[in-house]
């Protein structure tokens, strides 16, 4: 298993440098103008070209390239030709509050897809289970955004239970910053007052997100507790006079778990990278807005910085997950 | 209704309490009690804080609360006002000022504003010649400062210039030694970018770029009078009705980008004040009088009264019809002016006389991509101009693309559309810039040239008599109209949205949604 | 020797599975509602109440009118109604949809394919590829392209198909590993068969279920994909009606005008929710072993 995990391990060297290829080539080979969006709409000819000189974009596309790839190896992303900040400073103050949508959207899609899958597989074929089947298929086609807005609709503009958008209330400072994830910090900090706020703006924006992961869940949950009780030996055992809902706890639980960890690892990465649009419409402070804004202005370090740093977290999680999978389930061989 | 200013913990108390000095001044009993932080939310964010390059109106309102310039302007119609500044004399022919400074003036660093700061500032901001530099151009030049002594100022013009008072808003004043002790490269506008060396009321205490700044009454607060403030917060609120939403719900004190829909919708609405005001802010549709079908005066006529004004007006909501070249009420502007209206039988007419007398022709028009009532406009043009059976392609673009386009008549689309905020409340400010040749090539007069416009002009920015300066601009405004370069727009009201708690506020029609924040109060 | 060990070819198996389809009630809905937005897309201006207003006609005396027998969607912030719009909007929401799901299922299949086929070091260097690109994040990457390329129809298409072939690539490249193995293939080759003839005439066929099951699936997706770049601002030129670009406009002008936003968001629900049940029942009922 350590051999696995080494051997994975090395492989992310090249997965990133392949990654940042990849991002280059696209960013690179795009025509554009970005020095002259930075550079605004009074710049002289000369200024564009300081400019350009100044962040390298007057040399060769692959000289740019081996000199970013050095400064990779030593963390170091790049400056946004826009704010001309750090790239990884930016990503590190934005990147918490992506991770802390995503988990939450997870944990909500966790949550309620185990059980309403397994109660679905017990009612095969009868009417609950075939509204949820609809229901999990009309979950998946809802576009978020959409969702996003009916939500706000009703539960911040109609009802007024829930605020609009943002990560807290304009006027509390965000709690003292250990993890960078605002309710987890204002927990470890005992401040109740703003792990409620935090809690409430956390609400809205992770239930339009957790949708589709739930749907997932949901259903692999369901086919595979279905696939278990056809089994050979849960028949057997029901022959044996066993219970069978001792039987189904015990193989479907495991089912559950592996079904669980196979949907984290697909729809971790990818809502890393999704979460955009909720973003967008929560006005959430996260990788996402901070990604639009740079894209909208063709300011190409942040955005092969997300790119990138979602990624290597999709590939992390997914190793995990293969660890996890190893660690549930004795019969997995790592190779 | 969530009331912010009670949902504050005690951090903030103290945290706001001990920045400010009103706070720390008060007894104890009382400082408890919420500080006042009046909450402001804006679509634009802080890309550079530096005074002498920045421009747009975020960075305006930076300049006028964090920095303080010469002079300010106040009041409808606006006036000079007196900033570091508490007196001035002008010479006759109006070719020297000079300028007492206020000996209360302090920066925020607490070394005093002196002469050499003024004069320093100046001439920094001419020459980076960024940001709003090109107001002074051919004004000014370094070598027409002087400081006389510690606290006087003498400025003398290489050109007169009517308008030369109201222009010095735009030139806050840094510290010089905290600048010099920064230069870098490249004259301390890396440092500036980031950090501040002003004087002005308030100080910045937090940026969080892309979503809030904090701001303090500064300790060394100098200025006479003003309001009850201890902090301001700048929040970015990036999507459309969030602004108007947050101030319904009282989450915010002032939203500054509020559209007419947003107007209807507050009419009415529990603890909000809504201010609609006319403003010099122009929308024309400029055409290429130089290239394609729009060269032919005949075409732009038909074109002219083809357009669909009262749509046009519908669409923008809370707005009026233009009358010719120049904003309404400003000085010299015709009201009688005789300007093209809509009339199909009088655009079939023209259109009659030009190369195409039946239309079919296809024409182009762009427009800047993050402004939605352009795309109404653009879409306003396009139904109007089907009755002279000619079709239009509408491209959104990016800012700096459009900028571009203008370099040359074979670039610039057949129209494109200008929005023009004055930046001082002279006519010479629309004139020179819109319509005088030595723009050409600018995104606000990309083509139109003409010797007998620029005379007028020229004239026009010499003259200090009001009377001869109104008869110059009526001339040039008969003369522009007479050659329809531009489909002459609307002049969209400003509308500000703010809570009935926000006390103070004067509305001056120069910038307006850049906030002066030192004369508000919250009760 | 030929005809004896063959499995059922997919041909032989359709008939069984369009049975099998007709049976899922739930299916026979989603091609219903499939039908219903191809006949949109195909007809959908000329069944607009107010077709002026698709080409870009606008009504500036009649804005922000509630829904009404007259206009049961109400009218936008140029009076426009917005049922036509949503109804003329389906073509572009559809034709982007089906053109990213098209050309990048097609490069996939042909990188998959080639992979698959010629083994090697070019199946490594290819699959190596596949690999990072399922990694990047898509929708960044659509937005990064579209918003360098400009708004427009066939950038917009441009920008989501180069990040979606990838899957595309893994299952063709699979399918064809799996077919080469199977009796027919490896008797038509052991009978002299070219190269070229194998891969057309034996392998092709048997991937064509699975890529058809993954299309329709993938084509509600694609929907949703193009409605968001729209809804960002990237999109198709106005005055083009789309649905998502409609809803970006809509918003800004919630609450209390709310129903501009209704019309475009349920098209595309609707719509999405169509092709999502079609490619479940296809998957079911042609793919029966392929889970998702």
């Amino acid at each position: 298993m350590l051999r696995f995990l080494f051997r994975r391990l090395l492989m992310l060297g090249p997965v990133l440098v392949g990654l940042t290829a990849i991002m280059f080539v696209i960013a690179r080979l795009l025509p554009g103008d970005p020095v002259g969006l930075a550079a605004g709409p009074n710049a002289t000819l000369a200024e564009r070209a300081a400019l350009a000189q100044e962040f390298g974009l007057d040399r060769p596309v692959w000289d740019q390239y081996l000199s970013y790839v050095a400064g990779l190896a030593r963390g170091d992303l790049g400056r946004s030709l826009m704010t001309r900040r750090p790239v990884a400073e930016d990503i590190a103050i934005y990147l918490p509050a992506t991770l802390e949508l995503v988990l939450a959207a997870m944990a909500l899609a966790i949550a309620l897809g185990l059980p309403l899958g397994l109660l679905t597989a017990l009612w095969q074929n009868r009417w609950p289970d075939r509204l949820g089947q609809v229901l999990a298929i009309g979950a998946i086609s809802m576009p978020r955004f959409f969702l996003g807005l009916l939500l706000q609709l009703v539960f911040a503009i109609w009802l007024m239970w829930l605020p609009l958008g943002g990560q807290l209330p304009v006027v509390t400072l965000p709690p003292p910053r250990v993890t960078g994830l605002v309710t987890l910090d204002a927990a470890l900090a005992g401040d109740w007052a703003t792990l409620g706020a935090a809690c409430r703006h956390l609400a809205l924006p992770a239930l339009a997100l957790s949708l589709s992961p739930l749907a997932a869940i949901l259903r692999m949950m369901r086919a595979s507790a279905i696939e278990v009780m056809a089994q050979d030996y849960v028949t057997a055992a029901r022959a044996l006079g066993l219970p069978r809902r001792k039987i189904l706890i015990k193989t479907i639980g495991r089912n559950a778990v592996s079904a669980t960890l196979t949907v984290i690892g697909l729809y971790f990465g990818w809502l890393l990278g999704g979460t955009v649009l909720v973003e967008t419409v929560f006005d959430w402070p996260g990788l996402g807005l901070y990604a639009t804004r740079a894209i909208l202005s063709q300011d190409m370090m942040p955005v092969i910085g997300v790119a990138l740093v979602t990624g290597l977290i999709f590939v992390a999680v997914n190793l995990a997950v293969d660890l996890a999978y190893g660690l549930i389930d004795p019969r997995v061989r790592y190779e | 209704m969530t009331d912010p200013f009670r949902a504050l913990n005690r951090r903030d108390l103290f945290l706001l309490a001990g920045a400010g000095v009103a706070g720390a001044a008060l007894p104890g009993r009382l400082r408890a009690q919420a500080p006042r932080v009046l909450v402001i939310a804006s679509g634009q964010d802080f890309p550079n804080l530096d005074p002498h390059t920045a421009t747009g109106y975020a960075p305006a309102f930076f300049m006028r609360n964090v920095y303080d310039p010469l002079l300010r302007v106040s009041g409808n119609p606006p006036r000079p006002v007196p900033g570091l500044a508490r007196s001035w004399d002008s010479s006759a022919d109006g070719m020297t000022h000079e300028f007492h400074l206020d000996p209360a003036a302090r920066f925020h660093s607490g070394a005093p504003v002196t002469a050499e700061d003024v004069v320093y500032s100046f001439a920094r901001a001419l020459r980076l010649a960024k940001g709003n530099s090109w107001m002074l151009r051919g004004i000014l030049t370094p070598g027409g400062l002087e400081a006389v002594d510690p606290a006087t100022v003498r400025m003398t013009l290489a050109a007169p210039f009517a308008a030369f008072l109201q222009v010095l808003p735009w030139f806050p004043v840094v510290e010089k030694a905290a600048v010099e002790a920064h230069l870098g490269e490249d004259d301390g506008q890396s440092w500036l970018m980031t950090q501040t060396a002003g004087s002005g009321p308030f100080a910045l205490k937090q940026a969080q770029p892309g979503a809030l700044y904090r701001f303090v009454r500064a300790p060394t607060a100098w200025q006479g009078g003003g309001g009850n403030l201890d902090g301001v917060i700048w929040r970015i609120a990036r999507e459309g009705a969030t602004e108007r939403l947050l101030l319904q719900r009282g989450e915010i004190n002032v939203a500054l980008d509020l559209t007419s829909e947003d107007m209807d919708a507050l009419e009415g609405a529990p603890g909000v004040v809504r201010v609609i005001q006319p403003e010099y802010r122009t929308f024309t549709i400029k055409m290429n009088t130089r290239r394609g079908p729009l060269a032919d005066i005949n075409m732009r006529r038909a074109i002219s009264h083809a357009l669909d004004y009262d749509a046009l007006r519908d669409t923008a909501g809370y707005a009026d019809l233009m009358v010719g070249p120049l904003p309404l009420g400003i000085l010299g502007h015709d009201p009688d002016l005789a300007v093209p209206r809509h009339d199909p039988d009088a655009a079939r007419a023209h259109l009659a006389r030009t190369a195409t007398p039946e239309g079919g022709i296809s024409l182009k028009i762009v427009y800047s991509a993050n402004l939605e009532q352009q795309r109404r406009y653009a879409l306003v043009l396009l139904d109007s101009l089907r009755a002279l059976n000619i079709t239009l392609e509408i491209q959104p673009m990016r800012w700096p693309e459009m900028i571009a386009a203008c370099a040359s008549p074979d670039t610039l689309p057949d129209f494109f559309p200008v929005y023009q905020t004055a930046n001082y409340g002279d006519p010479d400010n629309f004139a020179y810039a819109a319509y005088h040749s030595a723009s050409n090539g600018n995104w606000q007069n990309p083509v139109f040239a003409d010797p007998e416009v620029d005379r007028l002009i020229e004239a026009g920015r010499t003259e200090t008599d009001i009377e001869a300066r109104k008869a110059i601009y009526g001339d040039f405004q008969r003369k522009v109209v007479a050659d329809a370069p531009d489909l002459f727009g609307v002049q969209e009201r400003r509308k500000l949205g703010f809570r009935d708690a926000v006390q103070g506020h004067v509305f001056t029609p120069v910038a307006a949604n850049a906030i002066e924040c030192w004369p508000l109060s919250l009760v | 020797m030929t005809a004896g060990t063959r499995p059922p070819r997919p041909a032989a198996r359709r008939p069984r599975a369009l049975r099998r389809f007709g049976r899922n009630r739930l299916s026979l809905l989603g091609a219903g509602l499939v039908a219903l937005v191809l006949a949109l897309a195909l007809f959908g201006p000329l069944l607009a109440p107010y077709p002026a207003h698709v080409a870009g006609g606008i009504d500036t005396a009649a804005r922000f009118q509630p829904p009404s027998a007259a206009h049961p969607f109400g009218t936008n912030e140029l009076g426009q109604d917005v049922l036509s719009l949503t109804l003329a909007g389906a073509r572009a929401s559809v034709l982007a949809g089906f053109s990213v799901v098209l050309i990048g299922g097609t490069t996939g299949i042909l990188i998959g394919g080639i992979a698959g086929f010629l083994g090697g070091w070019i199946d490594e260097i290819l699959m190596r590829l596949t690999d990072l690109m399922l990694i990047v994040p898509n929708l960044i990457l659509a937005m990064t392209v579209a918003a360098v390329l400009g708004p427009g129809f066939q950038n917009m298409v441009l920008a989501l198909a180069l990040g979606w072939w990838p899957g595309y690539a893994r299952l063709l490249r699979g399918e064809v590993l799996a077919a080469r193995e199977r009796p027919h293939v490896t008797a038509a080759r052991a009978m002299g068969a070219s190269q070229a003839r194998v891969l057309v005439r034996h392998i092709l066929p048997d991937c064509v279920s699975p890529v058809i099951v993954k299309m329709s699936l993938d084509m509600g997706f694609a929907i949703l994909m193009v409605a968001g770049l729209g809804f960002i601002g990237i999109g198709v030129r106005p005055p083009v009606p789309e649905w998502g670009t409609m809803l970006a406009t809509a918003r800004a002008y919630m609450p209390d005008m709310w129903w501009v936003a209704m019309a475009p968001g349920l098209a595309i629900f609707v719509a999405v929710f169509g092709f999502n049940l079609l490619g479940d029942g296809l998957r079911d009922s042609l793919d029966p072993r392929g889970g998702r």
